[in-house]
């Protein structure tokens, strides 16, 4: 694999299997490729029956540009030997891949790929501001959902068709989630203000995709977050242990065994710091206490016991 | 040129009959071919290199109907010529 044969090499595997001397395959192989090289350079054009054709292309004058500069100059019309390998040959070597073919993509998958497209747009964007707690994160996660749905709805409302059900979709989503900040706005309105706030500063510059009016955005926070159904608990928590806090989760030490945890079906890591500690950002202490690796995460059984430990300031 | 061309010129310079020559381009390109599908590749000074590149899947447009096509991966064979050859271009 990944080899560069070289003439000698070839020459050698040739002889092998035409059964010519060694010195006569050498011989042959060099003129072989001495012949295209030189007749495609005078005639324009070799064809070899098997390998393929190989021929010499006028390229015309183009524009470019200077990256470093930014200067405009233009490439000079050249010619340059272009090979077309022969068609039985080009299916031989493609054989591996042979079972796939072109797939027409119907104009939903359309949509989905345009969303996911611009997911990928405002994802790159937002790297570059700075690593983000796991609650920015899941906000920005609803955000972008958000901005992706009306791209959806102009999609689909070119199509014509199956837009309804989308736009019924759509407006069912809505109302649900008002419904839940109605409910829930007494709980979390108010922190979560906060933390919008807080955020709004760091998501100045993030993509201009975001096509929602921006008073939108903290009342649909709150909601989306609640499905995961771990935001509500862990505010309550956080009050109630205010020891950990989500920066800091690597000045702690381990000081001894706080609980015994036996794993039920849904349980986590995540989910068993979130219980113990009020935040699911410790789970490496409990991971590394019980020597686990980060393989053997996802194949804790049901009732396995996880030896939870006690925390203290470093 | 075509292969028949190619044919003679090359049994003329190593002197041999067209038909064994014809046999051992074959038998030269069967080996070739058996390398590329080991994933090497072949790289002669003067002439350049024949390789196997994959090509990644894709999605092109149709520019007149406007419709979408995943064009799924697939392995192609390559030429690079090389520098010697392109120098005398020139």
């Amino acid at each position: 694999m990944d080899n560069k044969i070289n003439l000698s090499q070839l020459a050698d595997l040739l002889s092998q299997a035409g059964g010519m001397s060694k010195a006569a395959s050498e011989q042959f192989v060099k003129n072989f490729f001495d012949i295209i090289s030189q007749s495609v350079l005078t005639e324009g054009v070799v064809k070899v029956k098997g390998l393929g054709t190989f021929k010499l292309v006028d390229m015309e004058d183009r524009e470019s540009v200077n990256v470093n500069t930014g200067e405009r100059f233009t490439i000079e019309g050249h010619q340059k030997i272009s090979f077309v390998p022969d068609a039985e040959l080009k299916e031989r070597i493609n054989k591996p891949f042979a079972s796939f073919e072109t797939v027409e993509i119907s104009e939903e998958q359309a949509a989905k790929l345009d969303k996911l497209e611009q997911s990928d747009a405002s994802l790159t964007a937002e790297t570059t501001i700075k690593p983000t707690t796991d609650m920015e994160k899941s906000k920005k996660a609803s955000e972008k959902k958000e901005a992706a749905k009306p791209q959806v709805k102009e999609s689909e409302k070119k199509e014509g068709k199956g837009g309804v059900k989308v736009l019924i979709w759509i407006l069912s989503i809505i109302l649900v989630l008002a419904l839940i900040i109605f409910l829930l706005w007494p709980l979390i309105g108010g922190k979560a203000l906060k933390d919008a706030d807080k955020n709004a500063k760091e998501k100045a510059p993030a993509p201009a995709v975001v096509k929602p009016a921006p008073e939108k955005k903290p009342e649909a926070q709150p909601a989306k977050k609640e499905p995961a159904k771990f935001t509500l608990t862990k505010a309550d928590q956080d009050k109630a242990l205010p020891l950990f806090t989500v920066a800091d989760t690597v000045n702690y030490k381990i000081v001894g065994t706080k609980a015994t945890h036996t794993m039920v079906k849904g349980d986590m890591l995540t989910t068993i710091s979130l219980q113990y500690y009020g935040t699911k950002k410790l789970w490496p202490y409990i991971a590394k206490y019980n020597g686990l690796k980060s393989r053997s995460f996802k194949r804790m059984p049901v009732g396995f016991k996880v030896k939870v430990p006690e925390l203290a300031n470093k | 040129m075509n292969n028949k061309q190619f044919l003679t010129e090359l049994s003329g310079k190593c002197q041999m009959s067209a038909e064994q020559a014809a046999e051992q381009i074959q038998t030269l390109i069967g080996v070739m071919e058996n390398l590329w599908q080991n994933g090497d590749s072949v790289s002669l000074s003067g002439f350049g290199v024949l390789e196997v590149k994959k090509k990644n899947e894709r999605v092109s447009v149709n520019p007149t109907t406007g419709v979408r096509m995943l064009v799924p991966p697939k392995l192609v064979l390559t030429y690079k010529p090389s520098s010697i050859l392109k120098e005398k271009l020139k």
